[in-house]
């Protein structure tokens, strides 16, 4: 009970930490959350755009302003505010139509519209849209009396839809938000581990407390088994209050197999994280060398696998060499998940490959930690 | 002594490894995980060539319209290809799809065209898309034909041949009357690059803080030993802080040097404008460092959290954790961004990259020497006539 509140005492220091780490995650995790709610049939991807309007209201031009109504968000802001909202991709394409254009258009003149696009992929679709509807409209500019002439004809030939067939029953937007909020859990989960565990240890290990330990009537060993104890139960515990926000945050998906196994890798990734904190804790004596060795390790191992940003985004070598990182197995699992169609055990394997791995992980770092401190004990003369 | 304690301050400064992690190391480090973790992140936002699926059913192959039309979008050498197609029976198409290796497959039921994925996204969509823009050509051809016979032309086999001939003409044409203006300069992850430069900047305001609590009768034995010394105040103070300065501009320095030739950062052509913004950007960071080491009353480590957590709010508002945050904050409360000494650095390098004029560079420019300024005279305030009978 002493080395438990002694524990207590110093996780009482590092609240800060805990809290901002968690903050991070929350807010972070739920940043994600508000996209749309999950529909069975085919929803076609909307590009955000931008229009700006020089030319009346009327035939061609308003025909064109519908049609890309239909098929994009139109973003209405002030003209300039949008250069800037392109290049922060508030919107991904912003289309000038000038003065006396649908006119022209008609009488055949050479008309042209200016655009500015960031060049992703919804740019690229706006502007197939737009220039499917220019195209249109020249097929029938000869046959056209009048300019509502003209837009209707078009309009009745893009009205013809194809009929699109989704097969996949899985709530993929749902699955999506668990994944990016277990990805993000990496960073949290770790970082908070590895600042905790350690800041205990080394408190523990100060020249002053271990000389009054040492001589005190605390066996040696029972002590280092309640650390170990109570440190894994902090884990625990961190652990647990990620999952129960994560089951507030992303909802009824989390109930189904798939959601159960985010948990149960997440849960395997703790007692990694708990074998890391582990090793840099008898690796590091000095609490100031703390806030960085913590930055360094819990940061570069999101980055570098993908807890940040997309694995899919990240460029190969990068990838290549995140294999050597715990991290990067649990990643790869969320993202299996994500568009994982039926629980069995030959769609299970992968899952069980990369658990595996990070089990071989955390072997590894408890036997290195094991080792480092018995030489460690042997050099402080005990 | 100006120099003296000049030299001296410097040696202190660099002696601290805790300090020059923070101020040297890590902004590098965190630049190489930006580097990373960012650099492909934009390729992989255009769109790419889209793996799909065609059944090859005997629908499919008596009609040349999809099988030409679909060849064209499909070939390699065309230069615009959009699909890599590979033409299979049903039963494959539908495998291929479970196996995630096709974003859909495109089949003719009855002559009627149809569209299979798995999931909604931008790749189906643009298959929905090109599968669609095939079909209302067909449309067209049709449609013009039966307006054409209205006006009294022949409809022979040449007559179809030749409109259909005009349609695809006018189809497969390049995108006349579309013309491109948007600017060179629109990758948005340099701003990571730059916030990590305003971040330096500010965690400069830690070897300010701790270049004057040297000075300090409250908070060193050191400090009380210079205070009761025959020396100006200002003059230690200057050469304190003018050390501290030089040593962050080092970490700027070296922060610059790691980005441009390790990193390959691009930050236009403007080199001396930068340095420029990063020497006001410097004096700014600080000048917050030498105000909370004045201004604040307490220990050495909670300045220096002060000091931290100063820097990184303002990082987060000025976009480094998400760059989206920061174009949130310009827009909604602009004002908190106008008081943020890292937003000012950001967002006069964004200036100089994205915009051709150099209004809102010199205004930022502007707002961080104010800042600055500022910020010493409250500690000039602070520090002037500062006297212990006893401490």
């Amino acid at each position: 009970m002493t080395v438990f509140r002694a524990f207590l005492k110093v996780l009482n220091q590092c609240r800060i930490p805990i809290i901002l780490y968690t903050v991070l995650l929350v807010g972070f995790g739920g940043f994600q959350m508000q996209t749309n709610e999950s529909s069975m049939g085919f929803t076609a991807s909307r590009p955000e755009i931008s229009i700006i309007n020089r030319d009346e209201n009327a035939g061609i031009t308003r025909g064109l302003l519908s049609y890309m109504a239909e098929n994009c968000e139109i973003r209405e802001m002030k003209e300039e505010e949008l250069d800037d909202a392109l290049f922060y991709r508030d919107v991904s394409y912003i289309l000038y139509i000038p003065e006396n254009y649908g006119k022209d258009f008609l009488e055949g003149r050479e008309t042209e519209l200016e655009v500015k696009s960031t060049g992703d992929y919804h740019s690229s679709y706006a502007e197939m849209l737009l220039s499917r509807y220019l195209k249109t409209a020249r097929a029938y500019v000869k046959y056209a009396e009048d300019g509502e002439e003209l837009a209707a004809a078009v309009s009745g030939i893009l009205e013809k839809q194809v009929s699109v067939e989704v097969t996949s029953k899985l709530d993929t937007g749902n699955l999506e938000k668990a994944a990016f909020y277990y990805n993000f859990l990496n960073y949290s989960l770790l970082a908070g581990c590895v600042y905790v565990i350690c800041l205990v240890l080394s408190s523990f290990r100060e020249e002053k407390i271990r000389r009054r330990t040492a001589v005190s009537s605390m066996d040696y060993r029972k002590m280092n088994r309640l650390l170990l104890l109570s440190n894994g139960l902090f884990a625990f515990a961190l652990w647990l209050l990620y999952v129960i926000l994560s089951f507030v945050l992303v909802g009824k998906v989390m109930f189904t197999a798939q959601g159960l196994l985010y948990v149960a890798n997440s849960f395997v990734f703790m007692v990694c994280s708990l074998a890391i904190a582990f090793l840099i804790g008898n690796l590091v004596g000095n609490k100031n060398a703390l806030n960085g060795i913590v930055n360094v390790v819990a940061l570069g191992s999101s980055f570098l696998c993908g807890a940040f940003v997309p694995a899919e985004w990240l460029p190969d070598s990068v990838l290549k060499a995140a294999h050597i990182l715990p991290s990067y197995w649990y990643i790869q699992t969320n993202e299996f998940l994500k568009t994982m169609e039926d629980v069995s055990f030959t769609s299970v394997r992968p899952i069980l490959v990369n658990i595996g791995v990070i089990l071989g992980f955390t072997l590894i770092f408890i036997v290195a930690a094991d080792i480092i401190s018995k030489k460690r004990e042997k050099f402080s003369g005990r | 002594m100006f120099w003296h304690n000049f030299k001296y301050t410097v040696k202190t400064l660099l002696g601290d490894k805790m300090l020059i992690f923070w101020t040297f190391a890590f902004p590098v480090i965190l630049g190489a995980f930006f580097y990373m973790a960012f650099s492909d992140i934009e390729d992989s936002e255009k769109l790419h060539v889209i793996d799909i699926a065609v059944v090859e059913n005997t629908g499919f192959r008596e009609s040349e319209m999809w099988k030409e039309s679909l060849e064209a979008l499909s070939d390699e050498a065309s230069g615009e290809q959009v699909f890599c197609t590979k033409y299979v029976s049903e039963e494959e198409a539908k495998r291929l799809l479970s196996e995630k290796e096709i974003a859909g497959y495109f089949m003719l039921a009855d002559g009627e065209p149809q569209v299979t994925v798995a999931s909604d996204g931008i790749n189906e969509t643009v298959l929905k898309y090109v599968v669609e823009e095939i079909y209302q050509t067909e449309e067209i051809v049709r449609n013009t034909a039966e307006r054409r016979i209205q006006q009294g032309e022949m409809p022979t086999a040449e007559f179809y041949e030749q409109l259909s001939k005009e349609v695809m003409n006018l189809v497969d044409s390049e995108n006349g009357g579309i013309r491109d203006i948007s600017g060179a300069n629109l990758s948005y992850t340099i701003i990571e690059f730059y916030t990590l430069i305003a971040m330096t900047c500010l965690y400069g305001g830690i070897l300010g803080m701790v270049a004057v609590n040297q000075n300090l009768a409250n908070m060193s034995s050191k400090g009380k030993r210079v205070s009761v010394s025959p020396v100006g105040k200002s003059r230690m103070i200057l050469s304190s802080v003018l050390a501290g300065y030089v040593i962050q501009m080092v970490g700027v320095a070296l922060l610059f040097a790691f980005t441009i030739f390790v990193l390959h950062v691009d930050y236009g052509n403007h080199l001396p404008l930068i340095v420029l913004l990063a020497l006001c950007g410097g004096l700014a960071g600080l000048s917050v460092g030498i105000a909370i080491a004045v201004l604040v009353k307490s220990g050495d480590n909670v300045k220096t959290g002060i000091v931290i957590s100063v820097t990184m709010a303002g990082c987060f508002l000025s976009g480094m954790m998400g760059i989206t945050m920061k174009y949130l904050v310009d827009k909604n409360i602009p004002l908190l961004n106008l008081l943020n000494p890292a937003n000012m650095i950001t967002d006069g390098l964004y200036a100089l990259y994205y915009y051709d004029t150099f209004d809102r560079y010199w205004q930022n420019a502007a707002s961080l020497l104010v800042f600055a300024f500022s910020m010493i005279l409250f500690s000039v305030l602070g520090l002037r006539r500062q006297k212990y009978d006893s401490i």
